[in-house]
């Protein structure tokens, strides 16, 4: 049975937490928790923060984790928001790692059938499990959030499983340091370089005219560091002197680009010629870090984004590929390029001008002076007024299909009978149209600046992301997967399945059950007309009196809690976090 | 399936998408009345039907100048790398795997274009004018060995090629390409924003797609059941976005719409009152504060409204008996799967035989096939989607050609599209993002065994060519996808007025109408 721990490392912990209290100092918030009662009685510059409300907690917890669930909802009263979200990222990836979820999986299936291989659905089983019971729930939201920028699939045959799940290890462990970091793991990661395709990607032959692949280098440009225009800090484009948007790259820096990324490919403890067109592969390679083979290393002037690496006598891949990261971290664009998009996956997917402009000011200082540090990013989208105050009526996002089962399994305390958590691909639309590591291109599910067509947010033209996965089709999936998990179970036998005790036991009183689920699901939010509606289905279930069994009753109370679940999980309130 | 006095209400709330079907009987019932007699008494019904090839398809390997300039340069800039993507000339026979190609002294493998044979020659009626740069007095042609089907139909007169067509704003030299003093669409050689400009004329963030356009201006010839215009079983897509019309989502399945299981009971959970409780809070647009929770709430009303009577129309009649796809057999792995875009042809030729019945008379519909961005090991992945796409064709047209008696065939018209071609020389084993590129028109109205357009001289600039038609490794488009678009547009019955408001730049260009259809 795989079950998820945490490890603290002390002296990171200490590290980060001064790096994060310098941050908070710098923009006035106060470092400790809040919990009730008096704060400090000492230094009047400090004000205590208002004892957060288990609704606002919960709220906090929908955006930040997988679903909040009773002991998280304290916690956040009782540490704060701040001191939460440091714990958070201070606290050790929890193990066991995908990569060992998934041999782990291996060996059983292999014990059954010795021709057994991994396929997609063993990740897709990690993820689950991760995400319904890994208490570094912060970092599992921050693996997905990543994993929609930096996109590696499933779907592309090239990609295998133990390779896609050391990828997202990898993300997890990076996902609270460097952002620099991340940019170099994902380009050395063997699953980018097959996804991406320069994989044993060879220079220029002149003579015939064969070029560099240029997929990776356009694709880490246009989507995972600095966007197609070039941006304020505000997110907003910047413009020329006819009022029209500036590209930031053109093909020129494609080409220049694709240069770099040459003579990358698997590791090999002897690297050959042979190896580096895929042949003797290491049995470690589709999880090792690629390495460079210099002789297939472009050694023509590489030019892009305006730094020039001039042509040299002998090949410099790991110099050549320094400069290339660091122009690509380093260009103004890509504090707000990726700021915005955290805040689309965690917090709202209109986000206004200042609230990204402060975000990205912490992506580009964290205050001591660090670039890219990705626990005060995540700390200032999180902590954000924007974040912690609800807006207006085109506030927020539509929830993932993958968080909302997610909520379902963490909220409710669903338990995996065979500690597998043996759920596999949800990607069908008449699943839930969406499964981690399967988008269908480079370009994720959704696209950031996806405006849906005849709609309210598209007329006002304002960006709903998740909107391109619902459709027709999509809606009945989710609802009709969404009724049967509810009912008995998801995955595998119903391998994932909830008692709802909590529910049950409440369910005897129409409005505390009610109420239970507003708190859970909706952060108190209920609207009237749905704490109604579902009062009185709750309602027109019976819980027998006179002589009838415990079990009989106990069904009926079962039923109720299952409905009122349901009903708020399916409604269009709870489609939409905010 | 009856309507209820309430569901027909709530359609009719909703406004002329949603208006009652027009049944004072059960629904089912006045279908098969209608049937094939139906399907003859509809002479007016248009459809066009987009088959997107996603990626950026490699026309380069798809439709091919087989002169012997032509073919020279091609093989130059193909033959070479890792694993050479150069297909065999016109007449090579395939060899079968370890046997070594006389043509190329390599030993064949299944994934290697020696194992396919040449590729087949096509021979249009009219011939291509001959471009500046090519040394030949009269152009050659040739198709993708796996295209067999389309030969076939490119011979029976109701295929067209569309060559050299592209994303334009204006008429582009190569000079001014490379002076960048033409106005060029924006972020040629991205993607997302290639495939809204083909799609809608935008970059991404487009609204309204020019199929959705065309549609709006033939609703009022859908009466009441303007719902079905524009069909999609192949994901959200902007094509079908117009100002009016909204794309209706289905699957591929029997039954294509998906119904809500929580609400078509007596009863849910032991609540007897649950079912409808349910159906009414997932269709609560109004109450939602948030404009997002209303949109959602609009797309379950959307799909609750429209699931019975889609399915009940799509497994009556001759749109419930269509035939299956052939079984596709993979021709480099020699398995047998499942041909994706057959089964989607399959879903459109099924609303198509339905529309009569629902007093449709235009539709727009959009098909996809995906993986076409080949950046590397091209040899095994491309092959392999143009089967699929060929035998897709294929199998849409023989299904057109009986539908409960009579031939549709002259009132589709399927056309492919893809946001670009590829680049001319490989990069080992694959290719990159490129532009101008050629495409396919499909139906029994289309003009066809001609290719239209100007197909390009081609080879990249090496030892002192300097190639008109290319910069770099693109091909610079001679046909507007404005020209390409408004040519189908007037088929369908947009008047050019219309098509100059949906394509604004289409002015800039000549002719105006292609003529293929």
């Amino acid at each position: 049975m795989l079950k998820r721990v945490a490890k603290v490392k002390r002296e990171r912990h200490v590290r980060q937490g001064l790096a994060l209290a310098l941050a908070m100092a710098l923009t006035g918030c106060s470092g400790g928790g809040s919990g009730g009662g008096a704060g400090s009685s000492a230094a009047s510059s400090v004000t205590t923060p208002a004892p957060i409300a288990a609704t606002d907690a919960a709220r906090f917890l929908t955006q930040a984790t997988f679903g909040p669930t009773d002991s998280d909802v304290s916690a956040v009263q009782a540490q704060g928001y701040a001191s939460w979200i440091s714990t958070q990222t201070a606290m050790a990836p929890s193990t066991p790692t995908h990569l060992s979820f998934v041999n782990t999986r291996l060996t059983a299936l292999k014990a059954a059938n010795p021709n057994a291989s991994l396929s997609a659905n063993e990740f897709e089983e990690s993820f689950w499990s991760a995400a319904a019971t890994a208490p570094d729930q912060l970092r599992q939201r921050m693996k997905l959030a990543l994993s929609e920028i930096f996109v590696v699939s499933l779907q592309e045959p090239g990609i295998d499983v133990a390779g896609a799940a050391s990828y997202y290890d990898m993300l997890g462990t990076d996902a609270f340091g460097n952002f620099r970091t991340i940019l170099q793991d994902v380009t050395l990661h063997p699953m980018m370089g097959v996804y991406m395709t320069y994989v044993s990607n060879q220079p220029d032959n002149l003579a015939t005219g064969l070029h560099p692949d240029q997929n990776y280098a356009r694709e880490v440009m246009q989507l995972m560091t600095v966007g197609l225009w070039q941006l304020n800090m505000d997110g907003s484009q910047k413009l020329d002197s006819a009022g029209n948007p500036i590209p930031t790259y053109g093909q020129t820096d494609v080409t220049g680009l694709a240069e770099v990324f040459t003579g990358l490919s698997w590791y090999s403890p002897t690297p050959t010629t042979s190896t580096f067109f895929g042949k003797n592969k290491d049995p470690n390679a589709t999880t090792t870090p690629m390495i460079a083979y210099p002789s297939y290393h472009s050694t023509l002037a590489k030019s892009f984004l305006g730094a020039t690496i001039p042509a040299s006598a002998t090949p410099d891949p790991t110099g050549d590929l320094k400069i290339a990261l660091d122009t690509l971290f380093n260009h103004p664009n890509t504090a707000p390029f990726i700021s915005k998009q955290l805040i689309q996956r965690f917090v709202t997917s209109n986000p206004s001008p200042a609230y990204i402009q402060r975000v990205a000011t912490v992506f580009a200082n964290d205050g001591s002076g660090v670039r890219g540090n990705m626990a005060a990013v995540i700390n200032a989208v999180l902590t954000d007024s924007e974040a912690r105050t609800a807006g207006g009526a085109t506030y927020g996002k539509v929830r993932e299909p993958v968080v909302r089962m997610a909520n379902w399994m963490r909220i409710f305390g669903a338990q995996s009978a065979s500690g597998n958590w043996l759920l596999g691909l949800t990607n069908s639309n008449t699943s839930l149209n969406q499964a981690t590591l399967y988008a269908s291109s480079v370009f994720n599910f959704w696209r950031p600046g996806y405006s849906p067509p005849n709609t309210q947010m598209g007329a006002q033209n304002l960006v709903a992301p998740e909107f391109q996965a619902v459709d027709e089709v999509a809606v009945a999936g989710y609802a009709n997967t969404l009724l049967g998990a509810v009912n008995s179970g998801i995955g595998g036998g119903a391998d994932i399945s909830s008692t709802y005790a909590t529910e049950s036991g409440l369910a005897s009183d129409a409005n505390a059950l009610t109420n239970r689920v507003n708190q859970m699901l909706l952060y108190g939010q209920m609207s009237s007309g749905l704490n109604q509606d579902i009062v009185n289905a709750v309602n027109s279930i019976a819980i027998p009196g006179g002589t009838a069994t415990q079990a009989q009753i106990s069904a009926a109370q079962l039923n109720r809690a299952k409905l009122a679940i349901y009903m708020t999980m399916v409604s269009p309130e709870f489609l939409v976090q905010r | 399936m009856t309507s209820s006095a309430a569901d027909r209400r709530q359609f009719l709330r909703l406004g002329a998408a949603f208006a009652g079907l027009g049944a004072a009987g059960p629904f089912a019932m006045q279908l098969a009345a209608m049937g094939s007699a139906a399907a003859q008494s509809a002479p007016n019904y248009k459809a066009l039907v987009c088959i997107f090839l996603l990626g950026g398809n490699d026309a380069n390997n798809m439709v091919l100048a087989t002169d012997s300039d032509s073919w020279g340069r091609y093989w130059s800039a193909r033959n070479t790398g890792a694993d050479p993507i150069a297909l065999m000339p016109v007449g090579t026979a395939a060899i079968a795997p370890g046997q070594t190609s006389s043509v190329t002294g390599r030993v064949a493998t299944a994934a290697t274009p020696e194992a396919w044979g040449g590729v087949l020659p096509i021979v249009p009626s009219t011939p291509n004018p001959v471009p500046p740069g090519t040394n030949a007095t009269t152009r050659t042609f040739g198709l993708h060995p796996f295209f067999g089907p389309v030969q076939s139909l490119f011979n029976s007169g109701r295929l067209a090629i569309m060559a050299n067509v592209g994303t334009l704003i204006q008429p582009t030299s190569k000079a001014q390409y490379v002076a960048k003093s033409a106005s060029l669409p924006v972020n040629l050689y991205s993607h997302n924003d290639q495939q809204s400009e083909w799609q809608a004329g935008a970059a991404e963030g487009a609204r309204l797609g020019w199929g959705g356009r065309m549609a709006d201006l033939m609703m009022s010839s859908n009466g009441a059941n303007s719902l079905f215009t524009a069909v999609s079983p192949a994901g959200n897509a902007v094509f079908l976005s117009g100002q009016n019309v909204v794309q209706y989502q289905i699957t591929t399945a029997t039954n294509p719409a998906v119904m809500f299981n929580s609400i078509g009971g007596s009863s849910l959970f032991g609540s007897t009152s649950a079912p409808a409780l349910i159906k009414t809070l997932l269709q609560d647009s109004a109450s939602q504060a948030n404009l997002m929770a209303a949109d959602y709430a609009t797309v379950d009303t959307r799909s609750i409204g429209a699931a019975g009577a889609i399915n009940t129309a799509l497994t009556a009649g001759a749109a419930g008996s269509m035939a299956a796809p052939p079984i596709f057999t993979n021709p480099i792995t020699g398995a047998t799967q499942t041909n994706g875009l057959a089964l989607q042809m399959r879903s459109i030729a099924r609303m198509v035989a339905a529309a009569p019945g629902l007093g449709v008379q235009r539709q727009v519909f959009f098909a996809s096939l995906g993986s076409f961005d080949t950046h590397q090991n091209e040899n095994q992945s491309q092959p392999v989607l143009l089967a699929q796409v060929a035998q897709a064709l294929s199998y849409f047209d023989t299904l057109l050609s009986n539908v409960g008696g009579a031939d549709l065939r002259s009132q589709v018209t399927a056309f492919t599209a893809s946001e670009f071609n590829r680049t001319f020389t490989t990069n080992g084993s694959g290719t990159d993002h490129a532009w101008g590129s050629h495409h396919l028109v499909l139906g029994g109205a289309v003009r066809g065994k001609t290719i239209y357009g100007q197909y390009p001289t081609l080879g990249i600039d090496l030892g002192g060519f300097n190639n008109p038609n290319m910069s770099g490794n693109a091909i610079i488009p001679t046909t507007s996808v404005d020209q390409y678009a408004a040519t189908l547009g007037a088929w369908f019955g947009v008047g050019q007025s219309d098509l100059n408001t949906i394509f604004p730049n289409l002015a800039n260009f000549s002719p105006n109408n292609l003529g293929f259809v």
